[in-house]
Order: C-alpha cells, then structure tokens, then sequence
C-alpha cells in the first residue's frame, strides 16, 4: 500500500506537451474533443509588444489531483468512483451511470466522457498500464524532456518525492476547497 | 373511474382552443420521440452537453417537472393533508398533476443518464450515502410510490384514511427529495455561485410557487375561463398565498444576488454578475417569473383570476428559465482558465446551447405531461367527488 | 601506348562510401486491428530499440510489439543526447506508422501530371518504368549524367540513396541544407573550426537568437537547458522578433527587428571591444587577425546607439547584455541557432556570433560551445564510377560557394528560367518534400511538371508526391534497421535504429529499394554509357566488358544485409553489435558509466570523462586560431568580416507586414502535417498579428485572412497577440497542404511555401526566409 502523489518542477515545463501525448498513446485515450486526462494550462503573456511581461506567461502541468478528499468521490452516487489501493482516484467503468455529477464536482475539470466505453475516465497515474505491468513512473512523467515530474509514493520517507516536498516550497491548487490534492507545485 | 371506449378517449370538443392544445401536445410527443430516437442512434453527441458543460437542458427540464411534482403535491396538500376545506377540491387534479410532471421528469432524465440499468443496480448494491443525487433518487422513487398510492387511494379505491397517510408521505418524502434536488447543487463545493444554503431552501420555496402557477393553468383549462363561485373562491385564495410566495422569492433572490455581489468574491460574484445581466434572468426568470405575476396580483388583490391564469403561463415559462438558470449558472465560471493549446482564446464563462435533440426531448417533455394529463381527465374524474 | 591511364577518370576517384544493406520483408495487414488503441496490460511481446524519425534529433525509443502491433514508444534512457525523453512528436510515430493515408504499393501515375491519377503496378513495373524513360534520357542526353538531379530530406536512410546518387554519377545533389543550416554550419566552421555544440548543462549566460529551444526541440539542449533557467543558474536572453515559449523561460526578451540581428551582434561585439572587457588572454592567444577585427568595429562606430535605431533594441539593452555576457564569459554562449537562413547576410551574422562568443574565451572549454568527441565506426567502401561526360553543376556560380548539397533554389530557377546550359530531364527525390519547404511553391510545381521524370520515395503522399511520375512507397522507420549511426558530442555515443514491426502492405526500406532499381537499370545505363562515353569505349576494349562493367555495377553498395553491415561497422567495440541490436546505444565503458541517478534522471559520463574541451588550443581553421577574417571569401565578393550594409536594411511599407515562419514543439514541417495525434494537440496553423493591428483592421480571433504577398496567396484563420509586432506576421510552416490523398492535412490551415519570395543569400544560395513582405485581408 502507498499512496502515490506527483511534483512538478513546474518552472522546467516548455509547453512542449509530450506528456499530453505520451498519455494518449500509453493509455488509448481517443482523438476526439474533451478527451484529454492531461494537459497544459498556459496563462499567457501579459501587457503590450514589446512590453511584455515574461513572468506573466507561465505553464502548468495539470491533470486529475487525486485528492485525498475528492469531491467526485463524494458525489459519485454508486460509489463508481472510489479510492484505489495507492491512494488514487479511479473510476470502475461497471458501476458509473454517466450522471456526470462528478465532473460538475470536480474543481481540476480533470474528468470527461469517454466515448468508447460511455462512462466517465480521467487520469489514473497509469496505474492500470504501467504500474500494473510493474513500471515504476507515469507515461506523462518518463516521455517529459525537461523532467517536470516526480511521481512516486508520499508515505515513504525516503522516496524521491518525499524528499523533494520536504525539503521545497510548493503550491498546490484550489486546496482552500479542502480537497487534500496529491499534486504539488514545486516554487 | 371511468370506463371509456378508445374512440371516446381520442374524443374530444373541437374548440379553437382544444384544437390548438391538441395540435401542440401531439407536435411536442412526436418531439419527444423523435428526439429520443435520435439519442438513441447517436448517444450524447446527439447533446451539445461538452466537458466543462456537463449538464444541460435536460437536466433543467428534469428539475422543471419534478420541482412541478413537489410544488403540485405540496398545495393539493393544504387541503387533503392539512384539511384547510376550501382547498380539497384540488387534491385529486393536484396529485394526478404530480404523478404526470414527475413521470415526464423521469422520462426526460432517463433519456440523460448514460445508464440508466446500471443506476437501478447499483444504487442498491453500492449506496452513494455521501451522494445528494443518491438521496434524492432514492427519495423521488418512493415519493413517486407514496403519491400513486395517495391517488389509488383518492380516485380509484377511494378511502380517505389511507390516501391521507399516503399524502403525508408523500408530501415529507417529496420535500426531502426535493430539498436534496437542491442540494445537488448545494453540495458543489468547486462551485461558488451554487455551494451553501441556498437552492436546498429556495428549492421549496419554488416549488410551492410552480405548483400554484400549475394549479392556476388547470383551472384556468377547465373551467375555460368561467369558474364556479366555490373554485373562484379558492382560486382567490390561493392567488394570495402565491402573492406572498413570490414576494417572499423576490426577497430571497434579491439577498442572494447582493451577497454573491458584495465583497467581490472570486468566481462567485462574476458568475452572478454575468448570469444577472443575461436577457434569460431579468426578462425569463424575473420578469416572467417574478414580476408579471406578482403585479397581477397585487394590483388586482388577487381577484383578477383570469389575469391571474395568464400570468400564470407567464410565471412557468419563468420557471423554465429558472431551471435552465439554475443549471447553466452553476457551470458559467470555467474550472480552469487557463488556455491548453497555443491557438484558442482564455477560457471565460461557459457556452452552452441546446441541442435541437435536447430541445425535442426536452420541451417533448411538456408534451407527455399534457398527454397524459388528458388522458387521465378522460379517465378519471379529476374534480371534487359529490359525496365529500 | 593507345592506353591513356589518365582518360580513366571513373578509376581515379576511389569515392569513400559508408553503405547501407537491407532486411528481409514480408508484408501484413494490420492496420485494422491496429486503428483502435485498446487499453492493455503488461506483457508485451517484444520491447524493440529503435531511435525516433519524426524529427532530425533522433531520439532513442523502445518500441513495445504485441502481436505484431506496435503499441507504444517509450523513452530509452541509454541514448546521452535524448536524455531519457520523447517530445509529443515522438510520442506520435505510432499513428506516422498507422496512418491510414500512407503510401502501400507502387504508383505510376495515369493522367495528367498534378491530376492526383496514379494506378498501381508491382515493383518491377515500376522500376522497368523508371528504366525505359531514364534510358531514353541518357541516350539523348548522350550519357550527361548531370541531367538527372538528386534530392533528399534528412534521415538516417539519406546515407543509402546517396550512395545510389554518387554511382549515378549526376554533379546534382540537393538536400535540405540551403534551405536549412547552411550558413551557419560554415559560418561557425569557418570562424571557430566547428558548428560545436553549445554546453547548456553549465553555460551560465545564453543569447538565443532567433534559436527558440522550447518549441523547436534539440536534444540534448532543450533538456540541458531548462530545468536550469528561471533564476536557477543558467541566464537566458532572447532575441526575436516574437515572444516565444523560450522567451518566456528567460530573463530578458529583446524584440528586434525582422532581419537585424547582424547589427545587434555588432553593436555587442562594438561595447565589449571599446570597453575593453574581451578575454584578452584568449584573444592574444588564440585570435588571428582581432587587430583588423578592431578597427573595422570601431571605424565602422557599431555603436549601441547605432544599432538601436536598425534593430529597434534599446541600446542600454545592448550594454547591459554585453557587460553581462562578458561577466559570465567564457561560461557565456553566443547561441549557434539552427534554423534556415532569415537574411542576405546571415552567414556574416553566424560569423559575428561566432567571434563574440570567442571573444569570451567560451570555446572548446566546458559551458562553452565544445566539439566533444566521436566515436568512429569502420567504413565500408565501394569504389564509384566517373562518367566522362557528366557535367558540372548548373548552379554552381550562383553563389559564392556551392557545396556539395547544391543550392535548391538556384537549381530550380536556372531549370525553370532556361538558364540551365543544358538540359536537366529527371529527377530521384527521397523523403523530400520541396512543393513545401521550398519558397514560392508555384515555381517548384512548375519545375516538377517540366520535368520528363520524378521518381519519389516516401512514405506519405505529400504533395511533391503528387507531382510525381513514379512513387515508390518506402516503410516507416519503425519498420526497418537503419545504418549504424555514431554521434559525436560531449558525451559520444553510437545508436542503432532497430526494426520493430515488418514493413507494412508492399513498402520497403529505401536500401532494398535501391537493391531492386540499381538491378533493374544498372546493365541498361551501363549500354547507354558504352555508347556514349570514349573512355568507357577504349578501356573496354583494353580490359574487356566483363572487368569494366564491374567498376560500374550499380548495385555494388546495395548487395549487403543491413544487419550485418552494422555489426561490420562497430565492429572495432566488442561486443557493441549485440548491444546495440538488444538496446539500441552502445558507448566504451557504458556498463561502467552509466548510473541511474534518480527516478529521471541519468549519468552517461563521468564528469571527468566529458569531453569538453578537445582541441588542446588548436582550432580547426586554416591558422589554427579564431578566424576574425577570411580573406579567401573577399575575392568571391563575401565580406571577409562581417560588416553591416544600408542594403540589409528592408523597410516594411505601412499597412504591410514582414512575414517569418518557424517551428513549434507538436510539428516537424510538413512531414507530420497529417498525423492524427498531433492535429489533436494542434488542429491547424493561426497567423500571429498585433492585437491592436488586428483590432484596427477588424481583425478577430479566428477570423479567416487571406495573407498574400508578390509571389503568391494562401489563406490563414487570426491569431491576434500582443506577443508579435505591429509589422510582423508569423505562421508555423507546414501546414496548408494541397495532396487531397492527406485527408487531414488538406486545405488544413496556411501554407507559407505559397507567399515566400525565393531570394537567395551570396555565400551558399541559401534562401532567405524572412524577406517576404505580406498583406492581409479579412476574408
């Protein structure tokens, strides 16, 4: 049992977005709109050419945060969505009923409809792709150029990401909802 | 009950008026089927439904007929459950309403939900109890038992006892089903202009509001118009309590627009800044809704019934803004606004228009309730029975 | 007596050729299976070492094969330049493989040239095809080789069929290099002995100019370089003309002037020489001609003030990065860049870049701009005819210097304007797409339809396949073993691109190609060459048919497997051939070195065994030192240093736009216009125009404009930002294709081949790309 989490040197991120499509390919997800489990948020250039603030043009990583204390999870009136063993946010294709209260709950607009299976699908840190084939990152986290994420288990003093987030400052998103998410953003 | 021929079912006066109501409820049941249809060939991409607008116009009309359901079982209410006399010629029609707009509800919100055999298994093999769409599922289904009952009990086996028992069910089951309709929207906790007290409470409030609107309308249809002195009577009444009802809505719509305004809040007071300004607030919901109505009886002392029956079509085509506010407005503000490819604008507010298989499925809706609501005027005899 | 040794020219060349085989094939169907990804779990057959093509950089990928599918590419994390990455266009080779648009069988086409009409045949139609019209040629060409012009794009297989051009015999190679880096690999080699390689894993002050690392991707520079930007040891000052992913990730952006980097590099070059803050121990020691260098910058005043009002960089912008460059000099790196030429003078500009950087002593020196180390495989040569009558390149006076990769653009329009002083009839295109990557693209439609035969090998119909006679489908590179590749660096290593599936539906590797054509034509060209050719006549007569026909054999260099002839070439490493076979890269001591450091990341070398500085202060240049002159280039009318011109100078008229094109990080040109997964991430190309510009000519997101300019129109959908000039417009090249056989990339977004006007620099006839002058209209 552990309880994966993800960092991100978010500074190192270049919009590149192997990792959007790494994920499509490791986890089969369709070539159609709104199906997408990851992606780049892009907050984009502020003030007048040549006036440009280069700060304010910034790149966030970003998909489902598993929090620890999901609002999908909550909403999710079958308990479709239920917390997996490693602590991760997964959904269980048999029991949703496509109400999609979920993705109205969710506050990471981490989660669509796929239209293959007609229920709702988002990230699931690979869990059942390569971490059940016995890999030890994400599609996402193995493909990125310039190394953005550290995926790995938050219970385990000694892992990587244990020690990036004791030893950094970070941020995380929207936690004033409570949510606990297991995404942190390293400053 | 009556035992009618088919031939003498699909009778009927040919009146302009039936003639138009006729033509209508037929063209919006093709709709409905035609619309259904169409899903069914094309599942959700027949829906303008997208993933930062999950829920769309149907769900608004599933929120629209039940909220008609609770509204209709709570006025039949103050007469048959709560014994106030000049109201119990209503209880019959009333509840028959109830039964017509939740089943409508139901109709509309299982062409909606994805799976909707999925949902009847594993609400009971795998509980959601931390779920509003749980409780609230859960409790319309046995509130849809309770009134059936309540009407087997008033206008087929008739015994007053047991229809009033059934009735107080009914009605408490249908005002938790109701208040956790409100709390689905409630609960958001990712959504400021939604999350809090508000629409669980307010949920009641307009619910109570719908169904005089919905009394009203059916009086007006029956009576075409020309009304006994004792319906008069009651009707008089009745547009009182809707007087005060909309005066105490007008109150509580007003607080809960300058609480969201004041202070600025982050995504609250945008949202409700942007949805106030839209022509489907401030014509459709306040104008129609809230106002038309409520000068009618204000000014009339609510005496004018006629006025007031027309204000009535008004008040529910406000109502429908309402639910398409309520829905549409809880999605305005995106999740995220940041941009995810190089070539498209910022998200802001949320877009959404229905679809026109939304539309038929949606408004075909209105045309099975008024199908059936023929049907069981044919059927049953829906006005206050001699004996009581 | 009778035998003159010396007329047997074709004996005298010895023409060194490293050579690539080819692998046994059988084709299969199962692009259905394979159209719908479906999830699985574990247990692939087969994990395949193979390196990516979906761009130049070549990065090293594991293929995961399950049931003959190749499901999925990952990262390899041996391959030091890749760095233990794929970008998102690495990530989509899967759907370049199972495109369902590609190229199956042989064509022929059948109707009028351009009418898209091809029909099917087999290989040996095809080729006996190509042999009855280039037989036809040549005899009434009488054996002028030259007449058949050659073309390629870049790849690994480019080796192969120019080993096919070189027995050929033709003067006419043509590849991407003039319309790619051209001036600056011999602006950086002519001035500091080497294009290098920048040092960005300790380089701590970076100019990049133009060069837009994050979103056009160089391993392992864009890798290197990032995770130490934003204040976290490397400084990062951008120029270019727009706000681009790199200039975000910097600490200063200097939006110059379309075309003026030349004076910004001067006016650098002007503060640190005045202020005497040069490295003057570097340049008394390792400079030749800094004296002369000088004077010509201080007599020519290339103040900061001068330069502000060319290249519209406050010139206080100008001091501060020159006093900060030199701070941090030589750990201070005057980016090579690696892109097309913009400008007439953009080989001085690279030779200017090239002296400022040495000026700072960052050179051959660790977080300099180092020439590492290679690592070198055995060649294999095959001995290459002469053909006597094959003339001399047609464009080779048009510009100073013509190597050996010719001058596209001069080619084509000496062909086109009947300049030509004899005719050019056919030409062999490999993997080249020049209807799109080469300016005014009517011309080059013209030039292909004059043509009495273009053959092309590819894999996608793109639209010079179109225009083509003969189209011979080539496999993806995931379908074929490709030669051996060693890459030379701070970290050397060598890398082997393995067959991770058979070649799909009738397509082959370029090398079996070349096995069947050079079989089918060789004995038949060799009767024209009998016919035409004295020399070929009277040695034939000394040493008999059968010894001279084997000097012109041209399937010589196709008789090998590939396989075996990369086990041949690495086998001076023991052991390398079976590594590289099981895991795709292979470098002395690999076992030893290579150290997984973390969860990402990796160690190839040892520090102390990087190769950072190798030239033990002698420098590959004619004097050994840095080359402030090249006296050599002035009697070809090059500058010998660089020096601004009032002629450089190209003013935009009002209500017009200087138009630049580029690159980003989802797309590689149009060789990946129609694949499925990127038009996902990015479904078309927008045209960058000021907001306010756009504001004022009603201009909004999204709207469609017509971008047109002297040679031509192409039509665009807005995108208006703050994040480009008021005269500029951008657009990524690549898009707008015409082949309606790529269903997605037709009519799909704008097409810059379309309005770039086709000038051409002095020194290699390299095309100016960003000389264009637009307008817009709202469509």
């Amino acid at each position: 049992m552990a309880r994966y989490g993800m960092a991100l040197n978010y500074k190192n991120c270049i919009n590149c977005r192997a990792c959007e499509s790494a994920c499509k390919e490791e986890n089969g997800v369709l070539l159609l709109k709104d199906h997408y489990r990851i992606w780049v948020g892009v907050k984009e250039a502020e003030g007048q050419f040549p006036n440009i603030s280069i700060a304010s043009q910034t790149y966030h990583p970003s998909q489902c945060q598993h929090c620890d204390n999901a609002p999908c999870q909550q909403v999710c009136p079958t308990n479709a969505t239920y917390y997996g063993k490693d602590g991760m946010v997964m959904v269980d294709p048999n029991k949703c009923i496509l109400c999609t209260y979920c993705i109205n709950a969710c506050p990471y607009d981490a989660r669509y409809v796929d239209q293959r299976t007609m229920t709702v699908d988002k990230c699931t840190f690979c869990s059942d792709t390569r971490l059940a084939a016995g890999e030890t990152t994400t599609a996402c986290q193995a493909t990125c150029p310039t190394k953005v994420r550290v995926f790995g288990d938050l219970d385990d003093p000694n892992s990587e990401i244990s020690v990036l987030l004791a030893n950094k400052e970070y941020r995380q998103v929207k936690e004033h909802l409570g949510t606990k998410p297991k995404l942190f953003y390293i400053l | 009950m009556n035992t009618i021929s088919l031939k003498k079912l699909f009778n009927f006066e040919k009146t302009p008026l039936n003639v138009v109501m006729a033509f209508v409820t037929v063209a919006l049941v093709a709709a409905f089927f035609a619309g259904a249809v169409n899903y069914i060939l094309h599942g959700h991409h027949a829906y303008n439904v997208t993933r930062q607008h999950p829920w769309g116009l149907l769900i608004s009309m599933y929120v629209f007929f039940v909220v008609s359901s609770t509204g209709l079982c709570i006025i039949s209410s103050i007469g048959h459950v709560f014994g106030i006399p000049e109201f119990q010629q209503i209880g019959k029609r009333a509840i028959a309403g109830a039964i017509i707009t939740i089943s409508s509800g139901f109709a509309v919100i299982g062409l909606e939900i994805g799976h909707p055999v999925t949902m009847l298994i594993y609400n009971v093999l795998t509980p959601g109890l931390t779920s509003a769409i749980w409780w609230m599922g859960t409790l319309y289904g046995l509130y849809l038992t309770f009134i059936c009952l309540e009407f087997f009990f008033l206008a087929i086996k008739e015994n007053h006892t047991l229809s009033k028992i059934f009735g107080i069910c009914g009605l408490l089951v249908g005002l938790a089903a109701h208040s956790n309709l409100g709390a689905v929207f409630g609960f958001l906790v990712s959504r400021p202009s939604a999350n809090g007290v508000f629409y669980p409470v307010y949920f009641i409030l307009s619910a109570m509001i719908t169904g005089c609107y919905l009394i009203f309308l059916m009086y007006g249809f029956r009576y075409k118009m020309n009304f006994p002195e004792k319906v008069a009577i009651m009707l008089v009444k009745l547009g009182k309590i809707l007087g005060m009802l909309l005066a105490v809505l007008i109150f509580f719509e007003a607080w809960k627009i300058l609480t969201a305004l004041y202070g600025d809040m982050p995504e609250r007071a945008a949202t409700i800044l942007h949805a106030i300004k839209h022509p489907n607030f401030w014509f459709g919901e306040l104008t129609l809704g809230m106002l038309i109505p409520f000068v009618v009886i204000l000014l009339s002392n609510a005496k004018a019934i006629k006025a007031t029956v027309y204000a009535s079509l008004a008040g529910m085509v406000g109502i429908f803004f309402m639910r398409y506010g309520l829905v549409h407005d809880t999605l305005l503000y995106p999740m995220t606004t940041l941009k995810r490819a190089e070539y498209e604008l910022a998200p802001t507010f949320v877009e959404y228009f229905p679809s026109a298989t939304e539309f038929a499925i949606g408004l075909g809706g209105i045309g099975l309730s008024l199908f059936l609501y023929y049907l069981a005027d044919k059927i049953f005899n829906l006005d206050e029975t001699a004996h009581h | 007596m009778k035998v003159e040794i010396s007329r047997r020219r074709f004996l005298q060349g010895s023409v060194a050729m490293s050579v690539a085989g080819g692998v046994s094939l059988s084709s299969s169907s199962i692009m259905a299976s394979a159209a719908t990804p479906a999830k699985k779990v574990g247990n692939e057959d087969k994990k395949v070492a193979t390196l990516c093509e979906m761009c130049v950089n070549k990065c090293a990928a594991i293929a995961h094969v399950r049931n003959g599918v190749v499901e999925k590419l990952d990262p390899n994390p041996l391959f030091p330049k890749s760095r233990n990455m794929l970008c998102a266009r690495g990530n989509a080779g899967i759907k370049a493989l199972y495109d369902p648009d590609r190229l199956k069988y042989p064509l022929i086409r059948d109707g009028e040239k351009g009418s898209g009409k091809f029909k099917r045949v087999s290989w040996d139609e095809a080729y006996a095809y190509i042999n009855e019209k280039l037989t036809k040629i040549l005899d009434e060409e009488k054996d002028n080789r030259s007449t058949v012009a050659f073309c390629a794009g870049e790849g690994i297989a480019e080796h192969t069929f120019k080993s096919f051009f070189t027995m050929f015999g033709s003067s006419h190679f043509l590849n991407h290099a003039s319309l790619c880096l051209a001036t600056t690999v011999s602006g950086y080699a002519l001035t500091i002995g080497g294009y290098g390689q920048s040092d960005l894993e300790n380089a701590k002050y970076v100019i990049m100019a133009g060069a837009n690392r994050a979103e056009a991707i160089v391993t392992p520079d864009t890798m290197d370089f990032f995770k130490r930007t934003n204040g976290r040891g490397a400084k990062l000052i951008t120029v270019d003309p727009r706000f681009t992913n790199t200039a975000a990730k910097s600490d200063k952006w200097l939006a110059i002037n379309v075309g003026t980097d030349l004076a910004f590099v001067l006016a650098l070059t002007y503060v640190v020489i005045k202020e005497e803050r040069y490295n003057k121990a570097f340049v008394e020691n390792y400079f030749n001609g800094f004296d002369a260098y000088k004077e010509h910058i201080l007599n020519n005043n290339y103040t900061p003030e001068w330069a502000e009002k060319i290249t519209g960089i406050k010139a206080k912008d100008i001091y501060e990065v020159a006093r900060d460059f030199m701070a941090h000099a030589p750990q201070a790196i005057y980016y090579q860049g690696r892109r097309t030429t913009w400008s007439k003078n953009d080989f001085q500009l690279r030779r200017a870049q090239a002296i400022f950087s040495a000026l700072g002593g960052g050179v051959d020196v660790k977080g300099g701009i180092c020439f590492g180390k290679s690592l070198p495989l055995v060649e294999h040569d095959v001995v290459a005819p002469m053909y006597a009558n094959a003339k001399e390149r047609i464009e080779k006076n048009e510009a100073a210097v013509v190597g050996g990769s010719g001058s596209w653009v001069a080619f084509r329009n000496m062909v086109l304007e009947n300049r030509s002083p004899y005719p050019i009839r056919a030409l062999f295109n490999y993997k080249h797409n020049p209807m799109q990557n080469m300016p005014n693209n009517k011309k080059t439609e013209e030039f292909l339809k004059k043509l009495d035969l273009v053959v092309t090998i590819d894999t996608m119909p793109s639209d010079t396949v179109m225009l083509s006679d003969v189209i011979l489908p080539e496999c993806t590179y995931l379908e074929r073993t490709d030669p051996v590749v060693s890459y030379g660096g701070i970290e050397p290593s060598i890398a082997q691109r393995n067959k991770a599936i058979d070649p799909m539906f009738e397509t082959k590797p370029v090398m079996e190609i070349m096995r069947g054509l050079s079989a089918k034509l060789s004995k038949p060209l060799f009767e024209i060459t009998k016919k035409h050719d004295e020399d070929v006549a009277s040695a034939i007569e000394d040493d008999g048919e059968e010894t001279v026909y084997k000097d012109f054999d041209l399937t010589k260099p196709f008789m090998h497997d590939q396989e075996e002839l990369n086990v041949h070439a690495v086998s001076k490493y023991e052991g390398a051939a079976e590594i590289l076979k099981e895991k795709g890269v292979f470098y002395p001591n690999m076992n030893e070195y290579f150290k997984k450091l973390g969860v990402n990341e990796y160690e190839y070398y040892p520090e102390h065994k990087r190769s950072y500085s190798v030239r033990n202060n002698k420098f590959n240049t004619p004097s050994g030192k840095i080359e402030c002159s090249v006296p050599a280039l002035a009697k070809k009318g090059i500058d010998a240093m660089p020096a601004w011109k009032a002629e450089y100078e190209m003013a935009t008229p009002a209500g017009k736009f200087r138009f630049i094109t580029g690159r980003h990080a989802q797309f590689t040109q149009s060789g990946t216009a129609n694949n499925r997964l990127l038009l996902n991430l990015v479904p078309q190309n927008y045209a960058w125009i000021n907001k306010r510009v756009a504001q004022k000519m009603g201009i909004k997101f999204g709207d469609k404009i017509e971008v047109s300019s002297k040679v031509g129109k192409t039509t665009i959908k807005a995108y208006p930002t703050e994040k480009i000039g008021p005269d500029t417009l951008f657009f990524v090249h690549g898009f707008g294709v015409y082949s309606k056989a790529l269903s997605l990339a037709y009519n799909n977004g704008g097409n810059d081949a379309a309005i770039l006007e086709d000038g051409i620099e002095p020194m290699h006839g390299s095309s100016c790309l960003h000389d264009t002058i637009v307008e817009i209209r709202k469509v």
